[in-house]
């Protein structure tokens, strides 16, 4: 029925756009417009879908409430608990769409009646009134239309209203996402001192494993289990190793691609590069846990060192891989776009093209290459799937790349698999190490854009 | 005595022929100007004195281009040596990322010319004076020299160019960015410089070459059709061509 609806203010919106229109040609054969005829016709397709579709919204929004007061409002001077009345709502709910299977009592069967009348009622009331009101303002903007009238003004105010609403929501979403971190975070501090989680060497939260409800929030239950030092050494533990890899190969690769391939080569090689970043991350993560893993193990052995099958080095070593094409590419770019006349000059001084390079063309490119960078850290550093695959579980606080070590998105991960809900400090946990990784990311971001901004006044 | 002599020198962009059988003598220690309309081959013809046209992947060039009796040309030539004796300034000033201090001193580094500090710092000095701009900078040499005006900069590629004492000083169209004052400034310090250089501008403007050379060569559609002591390529021309283009006539 909704999409009927909906499918009928669409239709009836884009036929009013070729009303709107001939009339106002009809208009324009005895007297000159202000505006061209399509513009009419956008004013006419305005008046007529969005009213309409801004009340069909809210009636949408607003109805399950209002139907449910009505219902509800039957037993509302019983003294019942909101618990119990939601339950009461659920089962008339189920019953009415006669999926209930409980103990049937009158009550319920004439509240189940009562449920589907007032959806009944209200289903077609909202077609009537939608549909009046459709009409009414198409009717009103259609008698308005005449020689002089305004239309491409409306018009643009109302496209700005939705380039406005677009960037509102996006806006409004991120900050509910922060919020939403936010209070779960503060939560998971009320029980949690923040000093233990900060400076906490210990991490083991399947420790914190709840009988019942009154352990929950007694702190006692959870001392040594929620110290986040040992996952955020890890984190950028893993993250060095990876850009130990990443800098140096995409670097030169991004230098050679625009001074030295020639222009087929460049033709050919960019895009298979640039492939490496089209690979699922969880690829990189089996080919880190079964392939790289295993040979560093075995590698290991040969030496007479002891490898984990599930190291921090295997992790690390095969995001650096993955972040290569980031770093290869952008800096690419950003060398290329480096102006030709500064390399006419070095050369014309008898240069040779490594120290044009080096003492030119890398230290005009330099902002650009930061910030290829500092985009690589921030993907190593939220980079969640190699990690849980190919490093192991365990949070153990170590800095032998031989050895298997956590991050703080595996931690999420293993936090957030199996059995949780809500309120529970384990569970809470996983928000806190949400709120972290997005400020170091933040942290991160801001350093980058600044340190661009620094080198750009310098060198422009 | 000549110090350039080129000879049957052709350049093609691919297919395109670009540069037909140019024979030129360039004497030194006189400022020789290049004029003709655009796309007459006259830069392109600079380039080839201290084959830059060696960057274009494109770009082939043959025949002779002899500087000081040797043919620059030869597949051993060491370019490094060679645009360390023949230094160029551009169309457009191209100081590069640095400070005005290591915008010079780059020259001097690559080719190892100054031993110590005090030695750079003198070549510096003398190379920013000898550009007329050690005055206007004096004061911020340790800051970016793309802050500069746009004939501070060409004056500070100037001044890098001659760091390296070149012999010959290539000048591609060298004021042709430039304000009327910057570009009076610049003519002087060409006529200041012809002391210890030889010079070739290549330059648009027939009241420049006229002001500033003591030869001219006038090319036109990659042919150099005539070339003298710019008194008689100005006042007496021996070709139609020439004289049509200095008397405005096309061009």
């Amino acid at each position: 029925m909704n999409s009927v609806i909906f499918l009928t203010i669409v239709l009836l919106a884009l036929s009013s756009y070729f009303f709107g229109r001939k009339k106002a040609i009809l208009i324009q054969s005895n007297k000159r417009l202000t505006a061209l005829p399509k513009f009419y016709g956008y004013y006419l397709a305005i008046w007529c879908g969005a009213p309409a579709f801004l009340l069909y919204a809210l009636w949408s929004i607003f109805e399950p409430s209002i139907v449910r007061f009505f219902i509800l409002s039957d037993y509302s001077s019983q003294g019942l608990l909101e618990g119990e009345l939601n339950l009461f709502y659920e089962k008339v709910k189920s019953l009415s769409r006669n999926q209930y299977s409980g103990e049937l009592t009158a009550e319920l069967q004439r509240s189940a009646e009562k449920y589907l009348n007032f959806r009944d009622i209200a289903k077609w009331s909202k077609v009537v009134i939608v549909l009046s009101l459709l009409i009414a303002s198409t009717g009103y903007a259609y008698t308005k239309i005449s020689n002089n009238t305004k239309t491409r003004e409306p018009v643009e105010i109302f496209l700005k209203g939705v380039f406005f609403l677009s960037s509102l929501a996006a806006i409004l979403t991120t900050i509910g996402i922060i919020f939403s971190l936010l209070f779960q975070t503060i939560e998971f501090f009320q029980v949690i001192p923040l000093f233990d989680f900060v400076f906490g060497m210990h991490w083991y939260p399947a420790k914190a494993f709840v009988r019942d409800a009154s352990e929950a929030l007694d702190p006692s239950m959870y001392s040594d289990t929620f110290g986040a030092v040992p996952i955020f050494a890890g984190t950028f533990f893993i993250a060095l190793i990876a850009m130990c890899v990443a800098i140096p190969i995409g670097l030169l690769s991004g230098i050679y691609m625009a001074e030295y391939a020639s222009k087929r080569l460049r033709q050919y090689a960019k895009p298979v590069i640039e492939i490496l970043a089209g690979i699922p991350t969880v690829v990189y993560g089996f080919f880190a846990a079964l392939t790289v893993g295993p040979f560093l193990k075995d590698l290991g052995l040969s030496l007479g060192l002891e490898v984990s099958a599930e190291s921090a080095l295997a992790a690390g070593g095969v995001m650096g891989i993955m972040i290569i094409p980031f770093i290869s590419s952008l800096s690419d770019d950003v060398i290329t776009s480096v102006p030709q006349n500064l390399r006419d000059g070095s050369y014309a001084m008898g240069a040779t093209k490594s120290e044009t390079i080096k003492r030119v063309i890398f230290p005009a490119a330099l902002p650009g290459i930061v910030g290829s960078i500092l985009l690589g850290v921030s993907r190593a550093i939220g980079e969640t799937m190699i990690v849980v695959m190919a490093s192991g579980l365990a949070a153990n606080l170590t800095l032998n790349p031989l050895e298997s070590t956590s991050t703080i998105t595996a931690q999420i991960v293993v936090i957030l698999i199996g059995d949780q809900q809500f309120g529970d400090p384990k569970t809470q946990a996983a928000f806190a190490l949400g709120l972290s990784l997005f400020i170091v990311t933040l942290v991160l971001n801001i350093v980058a854009l600044s340190v661009v901004k620094k080198y750009r006044e310098k060198y422009e | 005595m000549n110090k350039i002599e080129a000879k049957n020198v052709d350049v093609y962009y691919g297919a395109k022929q670009a540069l037909f059988d140019i024979n030129m003598d360039i004497e030194a220690n006189k400022v020789t100007a290049l004029i003709g309309p655009s796309g007459c081959g006259k830069s392109t013809f600079l380039r080839c004195l201290n084959r830059m046209n060696d960057v274009i992947d494109i770009c082939k060039v043959s025949g002779v281009v002899k500087i000081n009796d040797y043919d620059i040309n030869q597949k051993d030539t060491d370019v490094v040596r060679l645009r360390e004796k023949v230094g160029m300034i551009f169309q457009k000033p191209n100081p590069f990322p640095k400070t005005i201090y290591e915008n010079i001193s780059y020259g001097p580094e690559i080719h190892g010319i100054a031993q110590s500090k005090s030695e750079m710092d003198n070549i510096v000095e003398e190379s920013l004076r000898k550009a007329a701009l050690w005055e206007e900078v004096k004061d911020r040499i340790h800051e970016p020299g793309t802050g500069l005006s746009g004939g501070q900069q060409q004056r500070l590629c100037i001044a890098r160019t001659i760091s390296i004492k070149p012999e010959v000083i290539l000048m591609d169209e060298p004021c042709s960015a430039l304000d009327p004052i910057a570009t009076a400034q610049i003519e002087e310090l060409i006529d200041e410089l012809r002391k210890e250089h030889t010079i070739i501008i290549v330059t648009h403007s027939m009241s420049q070459a006229a002001r500033v050379s003591q030869n001219t060569g006038f090319f036109h559609l990659g042919k150099l059709i005539e070339v003298g002591s710019t008194d008689k390529i100005f006042k007496n021309p021996t070709q139609q061509q020439t004289q049509d283009y200095i008397t405005g006539r096309f061009g």
